[in-house]
């Protein structure tokens, strides 16, 4: 007002204005005001609408876990999901797919020098022992340990493959454990389900390539005495290569037959399963006249 | 052939049907003919049944099965030691036995106790690739024919058991004198291995005949003694078949093992160095892996390098070698080494002369200096 006095002839027009300006000034102010109740009245409805929508939510998960617990996954909708389940899922994937790895008999490891393999042998689909190579790989590829059995002629195959051709080593180290491992099963088998059959003590040795034994084989209601002698020539298999059945020359001759037959046998079937067909057609060799 | 009908012909039957006749044994009191068993068999009996503990003398004998059952229900094993012997040696004498009955007797005993005896490790040796198909039967033969030829009056007696091994008792006699079956040198052969196990006799002489039955018996061409030597002769098969706990890193899936791990159930201590714990126990794992060790009771490093000091100081002349045993020795030095690190009582890793023991397959070393390189090295602190 003071102002207003000083500049008396153009102080109303001035005065005018700057009232005009305050009033715009409280028009906007109150506008502002205005707004942001409404803003905040929004957010309010919005929170409310969020609180409630998390309430609904946590009702959810309570009855999905009680639903779980009770019925075992009644899972209401595939949600997305989350990074941890897909990293789960990934690991799961990759451990089974080295579990394959073992399934097929021959699997490796990165170690710090070099590779650590496993080879695992199996029978007829009877998984048997695992043995670990761990080779060094610099200045040149060699065996740093291992756990074959001293009998395979791992330094053989080792000069053999083992610089030139490391998928071949490993093979043929495979076919020899595995055949190895095959033929001491069968021998396993033969004195542990078919003793009673067996006269005296199944003479074998470490390889398992010569298997020296006696059984009794029955004809007329008389009992007479098999010698065999089976010889694996064939260190990567498990069949006989050399069969010799043998019996007492006062048997009758329908014996001499039932050897040759019983080789024939042993040539082409597993031991204990050789066997097995036996004391099968035993009782039906009985029955007949 | 003679007896058997052969339905292959081929030479190996032949010689089947002549590994089966018994090899006939000259008895050791000839003449004496009846049943009287030697004095010196019975003798022999007595003292093998006083090795025996007390409450194991029924299932030795029983393993022995040289006695019937009926036979052993008339022992009374609870009486002195001293009674049972007595009563076995009579039944002994009833059944008269001789001094292969007695042998395999020993052998039992033997087998149960292996750790009575020192056991030293041989390695063969052979040139040619080919196959060998081990005939046990082949084997036995080869082995007698040898000693018999050379000494005349010698006891060989052979028993073999489930893992593919067979134990050989040699009582030595020579040409003139009776064996001496308290002298006796004990062999465990697996076939098909280059490794025999030797418990030798005290009469050593004897020791390189019986090194040379074993190379002709089992195909191969030479063999040398190992510098692996124990009482545990498990551990030593377990040491050269690579049976002994190796910790490969696979995927294979191993069985969990329980770890008896003492939780630290005291929350007011806090491990300052749980870092530096981890890491040996981390390096000890690698080296010793996670199963129990095998049993040596020695290591012995024989030092011949030269003595190395301030040429001020001036006090050995440098010229001679410095002479040096060092013997490690423990109930079970494998063991024990593994424990020092996490003791605290060495660093870890240990040095490589003493971890490399079942890997190098030896525990007797000579160390000798390394020619030409890093003259000064040894001084440096």
């Amino acid at each position: 007002m003071e102002e207003g006095k000083a500049y008396s002839p153009d102080g109303v027009f001035a005065h005018l204005e700057m009232l005009e300006a305050r009033a715009h000034e409280a028009a906007v102010k109150q506008e502002e005001t205005e707004q942001q109740e409404e803003k905040l009245a929004r957010l309010k409805a919005r929170a409310q609408e969020l609180r409630f929508q998390r309430d609904e939510l946590r009702a959810k998960v309570e009855l999905q876990e009680k639903g779980q617990l009770g019925k075992g996954g009644v899972v209401s909708d595939p949600a997305q999901p989350s990074a941890r389940a897909v990293l789960e899922w990934k690991i799961k994937s990759v451990e089974a797919t080295l579990q394959v790895f073992y399934l097929t008999g021959i699997s490796g490891k990165l170690t710090k020098r070099g590779v650590c393999f496993c080879i695992s042998t199996a029978y007829e689909g009877t998984y048997l022992d695992s043995y670990c190579l761990d080779l060094l790989i610099k200045p040149e590829v060699q065996i740093h340990r291992h756990s074959v059995p001293v009998f395979i002629p791992l330094e053989q195959i080792a000069k053999k493959y083992l610089q030139t051709d490391i998928r071949r080593f490993l093979s043929v180290l495979s076919d020899h454990l595995n055949a190895y491992a095959g033929r001491r099963y069968q021998a396993d088998q033969l004195q542990e389900h078919f003793s009673d059959q067996i006269e005296g003590t199944l003479q074998r040795n470490s390889l398992c390539n010569l298997l020296v034994f006696s059984y009794n084989v029955s004809s007329k209601s008389k009992t007479f005495p098999f010698k065999v002698r089976l010889l694996y020539g064939d260190l990567c298999c498990s069949l006989p290569t050399e069969v010799v059945v043998s019996c007492a020359p006062d048997a009758p001759v329908s014996l001499a037959e039932t050897a040759a037959a019983h080789s024939d046998l042993f040539r082409r079937v597993a031991l204990h399963k050789a066997f097995r067909s036996f004391s099968s057609a035993d009782e039906s060799v009985d029955g007949a006249p | 052939m003679r007896g058997f009908l052969d339905t292959h012909r081929t030479g190996q039957a032949v010689a089947l049907g002549e590994d089966q006749r018994p090899v006939p044994l000259r008895k050791h009191a000839p003449g004496l003919g009846d049943f009287i068993m030697d004095e010196t068999v019975a003798e022999y009996i007595r003292r093998t049944v006083l090795k025996i503990p007390r409450d194991e003398i029924k299932t030795m004998l029983q393993k022995w099965g040289f006695l019937s059952e009926a036979q052993l229900q008339t022992i009374n094993f609870h009486q002195l030691k001293d009674n049972i012997s007595q009563d076995v040696v009579q039944l002994c004498e009833e059944n008269s036995a001789d001094i292969k009955q007695a042998a395999v007797l020993d052998i039992i005993y033997n087998y149960i106790y292996p750790n009575k005896r020192v056991w030293s490790v041989y390695q063969m040796n052979k040139t040619g690739e080919e196959t060998d198909f081990f005939d046990l039967t082949d084997f036995k033969k080869k082995i007698k024919r040898r000693l018999r030829s050379a000494l005349k009056n010698v006891t060989i007696t052979f028993r073999e058991y489930e893992d593919n091994a067979v134990w050989i008792r040699i009582a030595w006699g020579t040409p003139y004198t009776k064996p001496n079956q308290y002298k006796t040198s004990y062999v465990v052969y697996h076939s098909q291995t280059p490794y025999v196990f030797i418990s030798a006799s005290v009469l050593k002489s004897n020791l390189p005949l019986l090194c040379q039955a074993l190379v002709v018996a089992s195909n191969y061409h030479d063999i040398r003694e190992m510098e692996l030597r124990s009482h545990s002769l498990n551990s030593l098969k377990d040491i050269v078949f690579k049976r002994y706990s190796q910790n490969f890193q696979t995927y294979y899936p191993k069985p969990l093992r329980e770890r008896d791990v003492a939780p630290e159930t005291d929350l007011r201590i806090i491990q300052e160095n749980k870092n530096e714990k981890e890491r040996i126990e981390r390096v000890n794992r690698e080296i010793f892996g996670d199963g129990p060790q095998p049993k040596l009771e020695f290591a012995q490093y024989k030092l011949e390098t030269m003595f190395k000091s301030d040429p001020k100081m001036d006090v050995l002349d440098k010229k001679e070698p410095f002479r040096c045993l060092v013997k490690f020795s423990s109930p079970h030095l494998l063991e024990s080494l593994k424990s020092l690190a996490p003791a605290g009582m060495a660093d870890a890793p240990l040095s490589p002369l003493l971890t490399c023991i079942p890997q190098k397959a030896r525990n007797y070393f000579k160390i000798r200096e390394k020619k030409g390189l890093f003259p000064g090295s040894f001084v440096s602190p």
